[in-house]
């Protein structure tokens, strides 16, 4: 099964890859991998009030990881925290045309965003603590 | 039909451990397709002589006539394989009937994937994870943060590599950091593997022994848990290894 052009415009042209520094302010990691493919997946956060000004992702995996991560890292630009939450596999599906067989590619991007979101979360609980 | 039917509803009465439904099914096709009569044989019917479709209900540990353990012995496995091979092989059934041309078809396709899964200590271990756990993903790993660091790490020296100029002093030098690290994580692979050998080991250990006390099945949901974990750990370090061997090769 060949895949579908936008999957491969994405893994041309991969957008926000890399990472921040580490350290940096307002960001949330996310580390994710599928013990089935071996595929990993970093995904990274970067938010200010709430809002994520920032996404960068590194992949390591078949093109359809690439190209959910990369994606994913597209969409999440400008949201919010809550509206980050409701990012769905099924809506990377279908964006990207993926086969049934990689759909696990998806979700793989989706517990990334799921788990930098987290990693956000208990980052900005953490901070009164130390600040106090 | 009549004679096989009224033990299956029997069985659904029961409400003891006689009702498993794995059970039932392969009561069900114990009866042969072309002379309805109960099929005694492995493979054929007595009565008749036909050949019977393997079931899909049948494990491949089951299909191979092999217990469901982890160790087990290559040669005598290669040796089943090829006797059975020839019992189904479709060569010796194009003067028979288009009914039995397809069993033998579809039995020697089984057989074959049968044989190429347990053949492979990983995908033996896989699928008796899958076997035993209905699912692979059933059972949630943690995933080694710190390996995941290291890959990415690693991949990105790998992209530096690709994109140097080989012959330079820093061609050279990445060229050195990518063996060590292939090196360090060959030996990671190795160790990997023989914790997994010796979970194999207990698993059988435990097979063997047979019992169904709650420590027992404790000490099983953990050799599987701990399986799972090990060979996606492994699956990860395989394949960076290979990544690295690709490139530098």
């Amino acid at each position: 099964m060949a895949y579908s052009d936008k999957v491969v415009d994405h893994f041309n042209n991969p957008r926000n890859m890399g990472s921040f520094k580490k350290g940096e302010e307002g960001v949330g990691t996310g580390m994710v991998g599928a013990p089935e493919c071996g595929d990993v997946m970093k995904l990274q956060i970067k938010v200010q009030n709430d809002t994520i000004v920032d996404a960068k992702f590194k992949t390591f995996g078949c093109g359809s990881a690439i190209a959910s991560s990369s994606l994913a890292t597209e969409w999440l630009k400008g949201k919010t925290i809550d509206e980050a939450q409701k990012i769905k596999n099924t809506d990377i599906v279908q964006e990207l045309n993926l086969p049934p067989v990689k759909i696990h590619c998806s979700v793989l991007a989706e517990d990334a965003i799921k788990a930098a979101l987290a990693d956000y979360q208990k980052k900005a609980d953490e901070q009164p603590a130390d600040t106090k | 039909m009549v004679r096989t039917m009224p033990i299956l509803l029997m069985d659904n009465d029961q409400p003891s451990s006689h009702s498993d439904p794995r059970r039932q099914l392969q009561m069900a096709r114990s009866m042969c397709w072309h002379c309805q009569s109960e099929v005694t044989g492995e493979y054929f019917c007595e009565r008749c002589v036909k050949v019977q479709p393997v079931s899909k209900e049948t494990d491949y540990f089951t299909c191979l006539g092999f217990p469901r353990r982890l160790t087990l012995d290559v040669q005598k496995l290669e040796a089943r394989f090829y006797e059975l091979s020839r019992t189904f092989h479709p060569d010796f059934y194009q003067r028979k009937s288009t009914a039995e041309q397809t069993i033998s078809l579809s039995n020697a396709a089984v057989l074959n994937t049968a044989y190429r899964t347990l053949r492979d200590p990983i995908q033996r271990a896989e699928y008796l994870l899958a076997l035993e756990t209905g699912s692979v993903k059933n059972i949630r790993t943690s995933p080694p943060a710190d390996l995941f660091e290291e890959i990415l790490e690693l991949q990105d020296t790998l992209e530096e590599y690709r994109a140097s100029d080989h012959g330079s002093d820093q061609g050279h030098r990445l060229r050195t950091t990518l063996l060590t690290e292939q090196e360090a994580l060959e030996r990671r692979k190795e160790e990997l593997e023989s914790q997994l050998r010796r979970l194999f080991a207990d698993w059988d250990k435990l097979q063997d022994a047979g019992e169904t006390t709650s420590s027992a099945r404790a000490e099983r949901d953990k050799i599987l848990k701990q399986m799972r974990d090990l060979l996606s750990h492994r699956t990860y370090v395989n394949n960076i290894v290979s990544d690295l061997a690709a490139t530098i090769a």
